[in-house]
Formats: structure tokens, C-alpha cells, sequence
């Protein structure tokens, strides 16, 4: 995709004669404006367009005072965050027992563990009885969910950070990385490795690339999840090697195979304990190895460094960096530019995003409003336009997050979230207008997902059955199918029936552990006074209140006739055009129109 | 055909232009098939999905993970099914089920993004803008229209993009809807904007999409009630059989087994017979629940993974990414048995890795031409082997 109307006025250093002849030649290609805006070109809708790409919107009032600065200071205030930093620590759940570390990737390994040594996750086997191994699975399930239900407490207390930041580039990033370097807590199955990871980000996503690069490579989360624990020097796992050179440093087509297999060398015997690295010395393979055309016996962090070197690297990063900070639709032939930009700012990621903000073809008209929100993204712009100081409680963001496509601490693979246009389908669109309604008019039948296990809806009515004194067989047995045997799905002809445990049973045992000991996230919904904000800023008439809300929430400006339309749908509703004199029944007409309003799919657009 | 009336009428109550919604008949039978793209994503081992016992090389390669024979569900006496595909077994003891072996191309890519987007573009290597899929309706209706694709799930797949189309895209049909609140104007009343934002434009476009189809996918899902059992975690096939049975004309689906689940790396046996028992249960209930509503003769589904595992088992009770792959197609209009040839488990290529015997886009082909009816080649940019499925050989 091309973009248009990019202004040309930096020629990369080239003599200017030379630039000017190759301008003429048909083939020639402008590169990218990267020169820095002139301090007369600054404007409140510049500021507005930086605080969208550079953090999660602006209020009016920030609006008003970023407008006031230079350029340059205004991207500084980005760049190192204004003010003190938030100070808010993380307020975790005491869940953690001794002997859930390493925890086993399944039910059946955990299960085989335990008949293997007598014991598992800190849980010995009953000696003989009923149900010997049912303590166990119990366990099992208890960390499950309280691991999931933590992190999503973290995804909840993230949410609060970007809202309420005086850094917001600082989660911005964070973001970034979180969906560069993508770690899901399905597999990880640990919030604390999942809280680590996230610190990562935050204290070093602005840094050098090379660090964060060594540190995520050596932290729990990312060893577990790309199963770095089981690359051995008999038997090398590729998957970890393979993943840094594809994903996270030089992208596909710039290495062989035979470089995959080396590196996954260097990379044995990486593994954790508990929440650190932990090299295992006699799984790590010190031997010669070829990599990318050189000959060491390299580490995995010489092997990092050997990618770093790689002109592929610094414009992978870089040319990703762009698309999700200025534009999706970034010209292939443009990448290397970037590539250079990063390389020659070592890999500051500050520096390189400082480059971006001030220049010319940041604020170019092609890339200003060209960006498709993420849901994330949606969801916290909407509460910093609305002026909350929380995140609220209805409706859940993980939920509604995870509905619109990205539920914090669940990339969807390892490869992360695709961004721009394919945020949007036919029915991700309706559920982005839902998401306002939610939040302009609370859902009274809201069940909190934290209490009640909405996603395996059916361990509740096991306990009903139990209650009712059913056996434990009787009560778990799968229902709401007809036929016999000769029908029935195999998954649920062979659902689990061992004598030893149930696997039904501890999954509604482990949710009533978890319930006890996971904290309940408060539940109160957003606090809105459109009426009063409205009346306050002077709007006299629907006009006036249709211009502000537009102002408010919308980066790229409404058609008139639009505005019409909104205005006579305001003035219908209030039986009037006069807002003063509505002021006693104002807030319902006002909440209507912003629904109506932030549905336009202009309202997607940052 | 009471249900289709009733759909008509209703949504000619609610004042709907839904035409080509309802036009399966007016289309030629032709234009009644469906063929439903199933992706097991993640890279499904085939070898322990259809397991050659008979060949020892099987089992010197797969000392530990090797399905003993005993173990297996009884196929023939070659081979035999992964123990949790008891609905894959019913189907092929019915005639069902047409596997495909080999399936692969050249210079394999052993990346998942990479592999998935030439299963998804049919253009290994290359790549294309548009799916295969996509290329597929374009091929069958010149004219823009909106109910050629259904893809079910989160994001939008590549498989389905088109040129023309604009494919219907969809998770949860129950929450496909914009909820109202008391308003007078309807947001969809807003006029429509020519915009050189790109982006402007193309959200202009899928809301407008999501306007005309969202009512017609409910009611389709709230009319759909079934006794069949599908399992545990039966994909998005319930939704198909759902849209089929409400009467729309939609000739191509997409769904997928979804998050790369196949990608088993590690301690794989139980996981692996457990996700075959997902997907195989999920394929065996639509395709009765097809012949409950009687659409059993319409309906193809095909089963496609990014690539196959590697020959011998990794050290973690795993196995990592790989070739040539086994494909599937199922239904009752499918000739069951065995197509295409088991690639040597001796003579590995390319580090312990199957050589493909097929190409996968005869798979394709046969798909398209032997059962959709529609023209193969400008599809798939070259000519391809039509695999004698669907017609007599």
C-alpha cells in the first residue's frame, strides 16, 4: 500500500546535486522525511496526533498544555515521562505454595509424576483409599486457575498504569514488546513469571535493544514458553533458536536452517529456577559451532550479539517500530532507511523513537488518522477521554479486551497480535460499539469472572449435584447429550473416569481454592458526568455539545453532514436546542449521542 | 424448506435487501455445494495421526512415542488411526474419508508464518495478496457480493481475502450485533464518507458489511438447535451447520483449530490424541448433524495443517516442525480410501524430514474443480493433478 501525500524535504545526507539528478531519474525513490519539524509547525493538533501515537490520548486540558511547548519538548515529555513515576506496586494474591515451581505441563504429566515419586506440586499420595491421587489433581487445577485469575489482576493493574501514567510512552512500549516478545500465561502457567516479564518491559522497552534482547532470552517466562528448559546438548530443541532469529531480531529469509540448529547448540542447558536463569552445565554444549558464517564455541549470548550485528536486525526492529507507532502501511523499500536510523542510534530505542516523533513525516497529513486503534489501545484512549482516574470494574477489561481481540498476557501466539486492519472484521466492529455502550450504561446483570467460572460453566453444576448427594461419578458425568455410545464423541466417552482421581471434581475443588485466596477485583463501573463536564466547558447548544465531543474523542475531523445529523438527534432528545435550560435531565440525551457518536467507525482511527 | 420460508418472510418483515442471501436454489446446483476449509494450526504430526504400524522404520524412528499397533484404532492393515480419532474411524468404516498422503511442495518452510501463509495464499514461496479461497470466489462471481465467505474465528484468515469480496468474518454469532439504547437514529444511519484515508475508507466498508449480514448470522444461530454430539471442543463447526441449515448460499467456509495447538514440541502423546479427538469428534458430528438436516450430499470438508512433524521424536516426548504432511477430505459425497503415496520414512531429506509425494495444491485443486466445479487452474496460477475423489477413477 502506498501512501499518500508524504512530503519530501530530507534527502539523507546524499549532495544535494546528486539527490536532485536521481530525482529526475524515473526509478528514484524519496525516503522518508525524518528531518525535524520546525518549531512554527507545531500545533494542538499535532500534540493531539502525538499523544495518540505516543501514548493512549490526550485529555483537552493535556492538549492545551502540550501546545504550549516546543516540539521538542513535547516529544521529550514523552520520551522521559513527566513527573514523578507512578509508584504503585502490584498488590498480589498470597497463592504461591512451595513445590508449584516447576509446575508440569499437564493434568496427565502431573498425574504420572505423582504415581512416579509419591508425590507432585507439594501434594503427597494418599497411601491407599478412595481416590488416592485426588489431593493431587485438586492442586493442579487450584493453581491453574488462581494463576490465571492473578494474571488477570495483573492485566487489570497494567490497565491502570497506562491510564493514569505520567509516562505513558513508557506503556506504550511495554505494549510493544509485550506483543513482540509474545509470552502467553496459558502455557507459562505462572502470573509471577508473567509480572517479571512485564517489569522487563517497563524498565528496559525504552533502553538498548541488546539488553532487553539477553534479558527476556533469560527469563523465566520466555524459557518456559518456548520450552527452552528441554534444549539439551544430546538432543537440541530449535524451537527457542528459532524464534529469536524469525520473531524477535532478523526475520524469516536471513538465516539457513543449518544457522537454526547451531544457535539452538548455543542455547542448551538454558533453563530457570524459579524466577531466574539458570544455566545446567552439563546440558550446555561448549563445542565449536558455525553461525551465520562465523566459527566459535559460542554462547547463546554471543550468538545474540552475532544477530545483532546483522544489518537484518536493525531493520526488522525499526521498520516495526514504525508501523506500529506512525504507519501499518510502511513501503518495503523504506525498512532499510529505518534500518539504518536504528543501527547507527545503536539500538537506542529512546533515541530512535525520539527521531520518529519530531519529524516531518510523523505529522506528515498521509499518517496523521491512518491508525487503527488496538483494542487495548480503544479501551484506555475511551477512559482517558472520559477524565477516569480508574479503570473500571464493569465492564471487565480482560473480558472485553480479550473479546475485541487482546487480552493482556494472551498474545495468541508467539508470533504476537497482528496489528492494524486485522483488528477489524464485520463482528469486531459491533463489538467496539458495544464496549462504549458497556461503559456508558453498566450491564446490571453482570457476573464478575473473577467469582464465578464462566469459561467452564459446567464444574457448577457438578457442585449442584454433589450438594444434591450425588456420587462423585454420578455427579461428574457429562450431560445435555443424547444417543448411546454409538454417537458419542470419543472426548466425551473417554472424559476422565480414573479410579485414582476426577478430573471434573478438581476442577470445581480447585476454583473454590482459588476463590479463597485470589483478591477480588473491585467492580465499580465508570463514574461519568457528561452533563456537568459539558455545561462546564460553556456549550450553550446541541451544536456546541456535538463539537465538543468530536473534538474530545476524534482524531480525524467529522463530516458536516454528520454533524448535522447529530446535533438534530441531541436537540430531538432534549426537546430542545438549549442545553442550559436541559440541564436537570441532560445526562441521558448526552450519554445516548456519545454512543451514537463514538460507533462512527471514524471513532477506530488514531 | 419450512425454516427457509420462514427466514424469508421474516427478514423481508424486517425490511432487509437480503437477496443474494437466499439464492442458493436460484444459483444452479452448481452453486449448492460447500466446501468447508478445516486448519488444525500449529503443525499436526501426521505420522501419529494416521500411523504407518506395518513399517518398522516407524517405530525406529519413534522408539518412545511409536503408537503400538494394539494401541491404534483399526484402519487396515497398514495403518491405523491415532487412538483419539474415533470420529475420523466412523466416518472412513462409512465411506467417508478420502486420505490424502504426502502432501507438501518444495523447499519446505519450516516457520509457521511462513508455512501457513503458502497454505493459506497456495503460493509457496511467492506468497499472493489473496487466499486461495479468496481466489476461489472470485472465480465464482465476477460482481461484488457479500455471502461468498464465511470465516469463523477471532481475526480474519488469509485464506479468505479476496479481490472482490469482502468475506463475512465472525466468532460468536449471539454477540454479532450492535446493541441499541433507545436511539432514534441507528449509527449505520450516518452518511458514508469518501475518504483518501485508506483506513477511513476500509472501515467505511466493513461496517457497512457488518450491517447487512449481522441480523442474517443470528437468526441462523438462534434457530439452530441439535442433538448431535460434537465434543468437547468441536472448532466452529456447530456455526457452519447453523448457516447451512438456515438456508444461505455461502459455497466456502473457514474455520480452525485455533492458537497453533498442534505445536507439540513437548510431552506430546497425551495432548496430541487429545486434540485429534477435539478435531475428529468435532468433523464426525457436523457431518451427521449435515445428514439430520439433510445436507450431507452439499457438504466437503477439508482438513489442512502448515506442515507435518519431523521423522524421529525429539528428546522431550515431542517432535518439532516438519514436511510432508497427511490431508483429509470428509463427507458423504467423498469416495473413501487412501490417495497419494506414504513418503519414505528411509530416505529422509532436508534434516529427517519426509519428501512430499504430492503436491498440496492437487488437494486443492481436486477441491475446487472435482468438487466445487469451478476452474482449478486460474486459481491455483498452474495446473494441478485432480485427485479422483469425487468422481469415478
Amino acid at each position: 500500500m502506498m501512501l499518500s501525500g508524504r512530503a519530501v524535504k530530507s534527502f539523507g545526507g546524499y549532495p544535494r546535486g546528486l539527490v536532485f539528478a536521481s530525482m529526475l531519474s524515473f526509478s528514484a525513490h524519496a525516503e522518508l522525511d525524518l528531518s525535524p519539524l520546525q518549531d512554527a509547525d507545531w500545533s494542538r493538533s499535532n500534540a493531539a496526533h502525538l499523544a495518540s501515537r505516543a501514548g493512549f490520548g490526550a485529555t483537552q486540558e493535556e492538549l492545551d498544555s502540550l501546545a504550549l511547548l516546543s516540539a521538542q519538548d513535547a516529544v521529550e515529555q514523552f520520551i522521559v515521562g513527566k513527573g514523578q513515576p507512578l509508584a504503585v506496586e502490584f498488590d498480589a494474591s498470597d497463592i504461591f505454595d512451595v513445590g508449584l515451581d516447576p509446575f508440569p505441563p499437564s493434568r496427565p504429566a502431573t498425574t504420572t509424576l505423582a504415581r512416579r515419586q509419591g508425590h507432585a506440586l507439594g501434594v503427597s499420595v494418599k497411601p491407599a483409599g478412595n481416590r488416592p491421587l485426588q489431593p493431587v489433581v485438586n492442586k493442579f487445577f487450584y493453581w491453574l486457575r488462581a494463576s490465571r485469575l492473578e494474571t488477570d489482576r495483573v492485566a487489570y493493574w497494567w490497565a491502570n498504569r497506562m491510564l493514569s501514567t505520567p509516562h505513558p510512552l513508557q506503556e506504550k512500549i511495554a505494549l510493544f514488546w509485550h506483543g513482540h516478545f509474545a509470552t502467553n500465561e496459558d502455557k507459562v502457567r505462572d502470573y509471577r513469571k508473567m509480572l517479571q516479564q512485564l517489569a522487563l518491559f517497563h524498565d528496559l522497552g525504552l533502553g538498548r535493544f541488546r539488553e532487553l534482547m539477553v534479558a527476556v532470552a533469560t527469563d523465566p517466562a520466555m524459557l518456559v514458553f518456548l520450552d527452552a528448559g528441554v534444549n539439551v546438548k544430546d538432543s537440541p530443541n530449535e524451537n527457542f533458536a528459532r524464534e529469536i532469529m524469525e520473531l524477535f531480531t532478523m526475520g524469516v529469509g536471513h538465516y539457513g536452517e543449518k544457522d537454526v540448529q547451531e544457535a539452538a547448540r548455543a542455547f542448551t542447558g538454558w533453563n530457570y529456577r524459579g524466577l531466574d536463569f539458570h544455566l545446567v552445565e552439563q546440558e550446555h554444549d561448549r563445542q565449536m559451532k558455525t553461525f551465520l558464517g562465523r566459527r566459535g564455541n559460542f554462547d547463546g549470548v554471543e550468538i545474540i550479539d552475532l544477530i545483532m550485528d546483522q544489518p537484518s536486525t536493525a531493520q526488522y526492529i525499526g521498520a516495526k517500530l514504525y508501523r506500529y507507532f506512525v504507519n501499518q502501511d510502511l513501503r518495503a523499500e523504506d525498512e532499510a532507511q529505518l534500518g539504518r536510523l536504528l543501527s547507527d542510534l545503536e539500538f537506542d530505542i529512546a533515541a530512535f523513537l525520539r527521531t520518529l516523533f519530531l519529524s516531518n513525516d510523523f505529522y506528515d497529513s498521509g499518517n496523521r488518522g491512518s491508525h487503527i486503534k488496538s483494542p487495548v489501545e480503544l479501551m484506555v484512549s475511551t477512559y482517558r477521554f472520559l477524565g477516569l482516574s480508574e479503570v473500571p470494574g464493569v465492564p471487565d477489561f480482560n473480558v472485553v479486551s480479550g473479546a475485541l481481540g487482546q487480552r493482556l498476557m494472551h498474545p495468541p501466539t508467539v508470533a504476537g497480535w497482528s496489528q492494524g486492519r486485522s483488528w477489524i472484521t464485520p463482528s469486531l466492529m459491533f463489538e467496539r460499539n458495544n464496549f462504549i455502550l458497556e461503559v456508558l450504561y453498566p450491564d446490571i446483570g453482570f457476573v464478575p469472572p473473577d467469582r464465578y467460572p464462566s469459561y467452564t460453566a459446567e464444574i457448577v453444576n457438578v457442585q449442584d449435584r454433589l450438594r444434591q448427594g450425588m456420587s462423585i461419578s454420578a455427579a461428574t458425568r457429562p450431560t445435555g447429550i443424547s444417543g448411546g455410545e454409538q454417537t458419542m464423541a470419543a472426548s466425551n466417552l473417554m472424559a476422565d473416569r480414573d479410579e485414582d482421581f476426577n478430573t471434573r471434581l478438581g476442577s470445581m475443588r480447585g476454583w473454590q481454592m482459588a476463590l479463597e485466596r485470589v483478591k477480588p477485583t473491585p467492580r465499580r463501573p465508570a463514574a461519568i458526568n457528561l452533563s456537568a463536564w459539558v455545561l462546564d466547558a460553556g456549550c450553550l447548544t446541541s451544536r456546541d455539545a456535538v463539537n465538543l465531543l468530536a473534538k474530545t474523542f476524534f482524531l480525524v475531523p467529522l463530516q458536516a453532514s454528520d454533524k448535522q445529523r447529530l446535533t438534530a438527534f441531541l436537540s430531538k432528545e432534549l426537546g430542545g436546542n438549549t442545553l442550559p435550560e436541559a440541564a436537570t435531565y441532560l445526562e441521558d440525551p448526552l450519554r445516548k449521542l456519545l454512543h451514537v457518536m463514538l460507533s462512527l467507525p471514524e471513532y477506530q482511527l488514531g | 424448506m419450512k425454516r427457509r420460508q420462514f427466514l424469508a418472510a421474516a427478514s423481508a418483515a424486517a425490511g432487509m435487501v437480503q437477496m443474494p442471501w437466499l439464492s442458493a436454489a436460484a444459483r444452479g446446483d452448481a452453486a449448492d455445494k460447500i466446501l468447508v476449509a478445516v486448519e488444525l494450526s500449529g503443525g499436526n504430526d501426521g505420522l501419529n495421526t494416521i500411523v504407518p504400524f506395518a513399517d518398522d522404520a516407524y517405530y525406529q524412528r519413534r522408539p518412545t512415542l511409536g503408537i503400538k499397533r494394539t494401541a491404534t484404532l483399526e484402519l487396515d492393515d497398514f495403518y491405523g488411526f491415532n487412538p483419539g480419532m474415533l470420529g475420523l474411524q466412523r466416518l472412513w468404516q462409512s465411506g467417508d474419508l478420502a486420505i490424502v498422503h504426502g502432501c507438501g511442495y518444495e523447499r519446505p518452510s519450516y516457520s509457521h508464518f511462513n508455512a501457513m501463509a503458502y497454505w493459506h495464499t497456495g503460493v509457496p514461496h511467492r506468497g499472493d495478496e489473496f487466499g486461495w479461497m479468496g481466489r476461489v470466489a472470485d472465480q465464482i462471481a465476477h460482481r461484488r457480493q457479500d455471502d461468498l465467505l464465511i470465516n469463523i474465528g477471532s481475526q480474519q484468515s488469509l485464506a479468505v481475502k479476496s479481490a472482490r469480496h469482502t468475506p463475512l468474518v465472525f466468532d460468536d454469532p449471539q454477540r454479532f450485533q450492535r446493541d441499541r439504547w433507545m436511539s432514534d437514529i441507528p449509527a449505520d444511519a450516518i452518511t458514508s464518507v469518501t475518504s483518501k484515508n485508506d483506513a477511513r475508507a476500509f472501515l467505511r466498508a466493513v461496517n457497512q458489511s457488518a450491517q447487512i449480514s449481522s441480523q442474517r448470522i443470528r437468526q441462523a444461530w438462534e434457530a439452530y438447535q441439535s442433538p448431535i454430539d460434537y465434543g468437547i471442543a468441536p472448532m466452529d463447526l456447530p456455526k457452519v451447520a447453523a448457516c447451512i441449515d438456515a438456508g444461505l448460499s455461502t459455497p466456502l467456509y473457514h474455520v480452525s483449530f485455533r492458537n497453533n495447538a498442534f505445536d507439540t514440541h513437548v510431552q506430546q502423546p497425551a495432548l496430541h490424541r487429545r486434540l485429534l479427538s477435539y478435531a475428529c469428534d468435532g468433523i464426525h458430528g457436523f457431518i451427521q448433524d449435515l445428514e439430520r438436516m439433510g445436507h450431507a450430499d452439499r457438504v466437503v470438508v477439508m482438513v489442512y495443517s502448515e506442515f507435518g512433524r519431523r521423522v524421529p521424536e525429539n528428546a522431550n516426548l515431542g517432535t518439532d516442525h516438519g514436511s510432508a504432511n497427511v490431508m483429509f477430505l470428509a463427507g458423504r459425497p467423498v469416495r473413501g480410501g487412501h490417495y497419494g503415496r506414504q513418503p519414505s520414512l528411509t530416505d529422509l531429506v532436508d534434516g529427517d524430514n519426509m519428501a512430499y509425494t504430492l503436491d498440496f495444491r492437487s488437494v486443492y485443486a481436486t477441491a475446487i474443480q472435482g468438487w466445487l466445479g469451478v476452474a482449478a487452474s486460474p486459481v491455483l496460477k498452474q495446473p494441478f493433478e485432480i485427485l479422483p475423489i469425487f468422481s469415478a477413477a
